[in-house]
């Protein structure tokens, strides 16, 4: 027998962490979460004098930017510059899927085919 | 217990410095990290060497290491009792444990932390969920199996409808248990859509490819389409151009807001492989009645000049 099922937490911008939570939960200090705001990578969505709250959609990718930081024992400068790149290849990526579901790129795959045809 | 030569693991000399023993192990890293590296074995060879890097990289837990001597890697060993009694007092039942487990307990003593007597945060755990679009839909509950320190659990999660590709979940408190009253650790779960065989999401909109004829996409007809509550008739209007693409509203996926995306059906017009003697006849009178002129219509709208060339 299973336990009853429990709800979900969406990680979406509807949810805000406080900046001790989001600490808590990527592994990186208060002050280095700060420094990433410095840098610009991170910004919070309202300011009050605990840090701020962040939008809960940052979780993710701070935990993902976390992992790699120890992995490759990195500095916070080199995180917030890879928090940059992460989120262009996750835009790209979500690009390509709209591009495939929408059938545009396989539209331009065709024309190129028809195009070389004699 | 047995001996690991971290040196060799890291292909450094015993006196290296910090700085070396930084650049070696980043070298590796970048060769074996399982993101970089598709070879069978880089996990493994990445943990190894990330394994002797925290200990090497550590002054205090370096000279631990240094004390206990150089030994064949592999051998088995007991550290001495001194050893032990200088470094490890607080850590107990290192007798049956792994190398890497007593040398990373040195770091937690350290901090004055050592295993037991502070609290700590329960494990997170990151894990996927493959559902259809029907339960992205609809919702669903799925059951989940996780793999921690006690064994396997499976948990059933309820999943919300309204997710899409890529949405991420957090199940609060669910993840390992937090030690001396620290929290539990959460859940993390990647929605990922599972193929459909017709319909493709684009976020909360759904898209298909819509096939007709010449004379239905020229005249005009009311087709059955595919839909996630099932068929409807779609009605295309006469004079729909391929690509075209044509809107049912709020018959996608419901999003969690109450609402729903659109389904969107792109027009396809496809002709007979081969001809029948009629149907050759047919299209051989149309083609000496119409004065249609596909590229000169495509150029006049893509470059926007009113005369065609």
């Amino acid at each position: 027998m299973y336990p009853p099922p429990f709800e979900v937490t969406w990680l979406d911008t509807r949810e805000t962490v406080s900046l001790a939570e989001l600490s808590r939960v990527c592994g990186m200090s208060q002050d280095e979460l700060v420094e990433l705001v410095e840098y610009g990578a991170l910004a919070p969505v309202e300011l009050n004098p605990q840090g701020g709250n962040f939008s809960a959609v940052c979780i993710v990718p701070l935990r993902t930017v976390c992992k790699l930081r120890v992995d490759f024992d990195l500095d916070v400068f080199t995180v917030a510059v890879l928090m940059g790149y992460l989120d262009r290849i996750d835009e790209l990526e979500r690009q390509l899927r709209s591009l495939r579901a929408t059938g545009s790129d396989q539209r331009g795959q065709a024309q190129h085919v028809e195009g070389d045809t004699p | 217990m047995k001996y690991k030569d971290y040196y060799a693991a890291l292909d450094v000399p015993i006196g290296a410095d910090l700085a070396q023993i930084k650049k070696a192990y980043r070298k590796l890293a970048r060769l074996h990290h399982p993101d970089v590296s598709k070879a069978p074995d880089a996990e493994v060879r990445f943990k190894e060497a990330a394994e002797a890097y925290a200990t090497l990289k550590d002054p205090e837990k370096r000279a631990a290491y240094d004390e206990l001597g150089r030994r064949p890697p592999g051998e088995e060993f007991s550290a001495p009792p001194q050893w032990r009694q200088d470094h490890a007092s607080q850590y107990t039942g290192f007798d049956n444990t792994e190398f890497a487990d007593l040398l990373a307990s040195l770091g937690r003593r350290q901090e004055g932390s050592a295993r037991g007597t502070l609290p700590r945060h329960g494990q997170d755990y990151e894990t996927s969920a493959h559902v259809s679009l029907e339960d992205a839909h609809q919702g669903t509950t799925v059951s989940l199996d996780l793999n921690d320190e006690e064994g396997t659990k499976t948990l059933q999660v309820t999943i919300p409808p309204g997710v899409t590709e890529g949405q991420k979940l957090r199940l609060r408190g669910k993840g390992g248990k937090g030690q001396q009253g620290a929290v539990d650790g959460d859940i993390y779960l990647h929605i990922k859509l599972a193929p459909h065989a017709v319909l493709r999401p684009d976020g909360h909109d759904l898209y298909f490819e819509l096939a007709l004829t010449p004379w239905e996409a020229a005249l005009g007809t009311d087709v059955e389409v595919p839909t996630l509550d099932g068929p409807v008739v779609l009605t295309v209007p006469a004079g729909t151009r391929s690509g075209r693409k044509l809107r049912l509203r709020e018959r996608g996926l419901s999003n969690s807001h109450g609402g729903r995306g659109h389904l969107y059906a792109t027009v396809r017009i496809d002709v007979p492989g081969t001809l029948t003697e009629r149907e050759r006849d047919l299209f051989g009178q149309l083609a000496q009645a119409s004065d249609f002129n596909p590229r000169a219509a495509k150029t006049k709208e893509n470059d926007h000049v009113p005369t065609a060339i």
